[in-house]
């Protein structure tokens, strides 16, 4: 079977705090999932074990057939803080990435690499540029340079445009829309993000996650033809019902919580 | 192109914020005037304080606190002896803080990224490292074959343990977020302490070096008072055997302008060397 990503039972907690409780999803290669949940609803947690920085209590997590142990090249990850190493240039972090991606590559080759990344992203004018002087849709921008350089065919993606602008957050969607369309084969995305709009707008699917523990709660195909438009998307009556069960389902979680607590 | 996508083109230019300048000219000069003001009125009132000492507590012909004037003279005749006190002192203090920091920072950062090493040495470094290492100077003295090697071993010691401690420090406070960064990119090894670990932890470092110079400073002139023949240390004790005040305070003038001198040279690496944190 092609490359895809499968998760099976998988439970994890921390501190005898129970994070996620017996999560099995099944994502094929090439698809957009936006991963959707209330704060605390562990969709970070999934993400984090996913990309193999911790490890589940139970359950199995497989990637191209073959089980996660640990992190790799072949999963690269955007986070919120896009964790730019502050004290080399914009370049070289994409550089770094190069090096260990490829390691066969000369200096100036990787460099060359990395500035053609940085075009593809919109940042022509931020090379040499240290994150310290950057604006964070800049530094965000850099961010997914870096995890395209790195080739991996899975991109783990943490709620990457959460600290941005509404404005950036636009311009950034529609280029992380437009670098994987171009793509061919089309890497696999988990997007993690509480914004509704913006999950229906970026996925082809929508996973909802319930909070405490984390559960699947709903699993939603979202079939909007691609080149979204946003102004008729938003127009359209099909969104509008789609955005309102996911709305429904969203906050019927939050009252159990509120019953719960 | 509309009005409103050009605005939204200039909104995407990342700026360093910078601080608004004074609106006039004059209110700028004015304002650092008044801070230079400030900042000397201390020096003002000692040194008036010292010229009313002198002039009106004279206390006979050999007076424990010199006359201003005649300090002056005497730190500018002795100024050669001085100078070749500065070498001697240095050729005491370089080594021994530069050896410090050169393996406060190797042993500091692999300590600090390593769990196993910081059980096995913490213990051990929470005894060792609050001795005063004055204490060890007669028995360095003693031991080692050249007066120089022991003031230099002296010195090493008192730098170490801040360098040493600090580098640790830093290096287990790496953020997560680096170090998940740094798995993920697969580096590991010599590679991921000399790219990730050592600049994360190099704010903590200078501190320690900061701790380390102003403790060399203090050590290297104590060591001296017990063996040395030149130095800025047995400058001062040398013209107190003497009962020479003038120069003796011409001294200790001279050695606090150095040591200011050497810590500024430090702050000045430290901001080059850190230029990118915000």
């Amino acid at each position: 079977m092609s490359q895809s990503l499968r998760l099976e039972g998988i439970d994890f907690s921390y501190d005898a705090q129970r994070i996620l409780a017996g999560i099995d999803l099944t994502i094929p290669a090439g698809q957009f999932v936006s991963l959707l949940g209330a704060s605390g609803s562990g969709k970070s947690t999934l993400l984090r074990l996913v990309a193999g920085l911790k490890a589940p209590q139970r359950g199995r997590l497989a990637w191209n057939g073959k089980p996660i142990a640990g992190p790799g090249l072949d999963r690269g990850v955007v986070f919120q803080d896009y964790a730019l190493f502050p004290w080399m240039s914009v370049v070289d972090n994409i550089a770094i990435a190069i090096g260990k991606a490829r390691p066969e590559t000369g200096k100036a080759e990787r460099r060359a690499e990395a500035v053609d990344y940085l075009r593809k992203v919109g940042l022509d004018a931020a090379i040499d540029k240290y994150p310290f002087e950057l604006s964070g849709g800049m530094r965000q921008r850099a961010a997914i340079a870096r995890a395209l350089a790195l080739g991996s065919p899975l991109l783990l993606m943490d709620e990457p445009f959460g600290a941005l602008d509404p404005v950036n957050r636009a311009r950034l969607q529609d280029l992380l829309l437009e670098i994987w369309e171009a793509a061919s084969p089309k890497k696999t995305i988990v997007f993690v993000t509480h914004d509704v709009d913006e999950a229906l707008y970026l996925g082809d699917r929508v996973v909802i996650l319930g909070s405490t523990p984390g559960r699947v709660i709903a699993d939603l195909p979202v079939e909007f033809p691609r080149h979204r438009d946003r102004r008729s998307l938003f127009d359209s009556s099909a969104f509008h019902e789609l955005r309102e069960s996911i709305a429904e389902t969203l906050a019927a979680d939050t009252l159990k919580q509120l019953v719960a607590a | 192109m509309t009005a409103e996508s050009i605005a939204l083109e200039t909104r995407e230019l990342g700026v360093t914020p910078t601080p608004h300048a004074a609106s006039q000219p004059s209110a700028g000069i004015g304002r650092r005037l008044a801070a230079i003001v400030e900042a000397s009125l201390v020096w003002v009132i000692l040194l008036a304080g010292w010229f009313a000492a002198a002039e009106y507590f004279p206390l006979g012909d050999n007076p424990l606190i010199p006359h201003p004037l005649v300090t002056a003279r005497a730190l500018w005749e002795s100024l050669p002896e001085l100078w070749t006190g500065t070498l001697s002192s240095f050729s005491i203090l370089i080594p021994g803080f530069v050896l410090a920091t050169l393996l406060g920072i190797v042993s500091g950062i692999s300590v600090g990224t390593s769990p196993r090493l910081q059980r096995a040495l913490f213990p051990f470094a929470r005894v060792a490292a609050p001795v005063p290492p004055t204490v060890y100077i007669p028995y360095a003295i003693a031991v080692l074959p050249t007066f120089k090697l022991s003031a230099i071993f002296v010195v090493f010691i008192g730098a170490f343990w801040p360098i040493f401690q600090n580098a640790a420090a830093g290096a287990h406070a790496l953020e997560e977020r680096y170090r998940d960064n740094a798995r993920i990119l697969g580096l590991s090894g010599f590679e991921y302490h000399w790219r990730v670990v050592f600049p994360a932890a190099l704010p903590h470092i200078f501190s320690g070096m900061a701790v380390g110079l102003g403790f060399s400073f203090i050590l290297l002139t104590v060591a001296e008072l017990f063996g040395a023949n030149a130095g800025l240390g047995r400058f001062v004790q040398y013209y107190a055997d003497f009962a020479d005040y003038p120069k003796m305070v011409a001294g200790i003038l001279y050695t606090g302008l150095v040591t200011f001198l050497a810590m500024t040279g430090l702050e000045a690496i430290k901001r080059r060397a850190l230029f990118w944190q915000r």
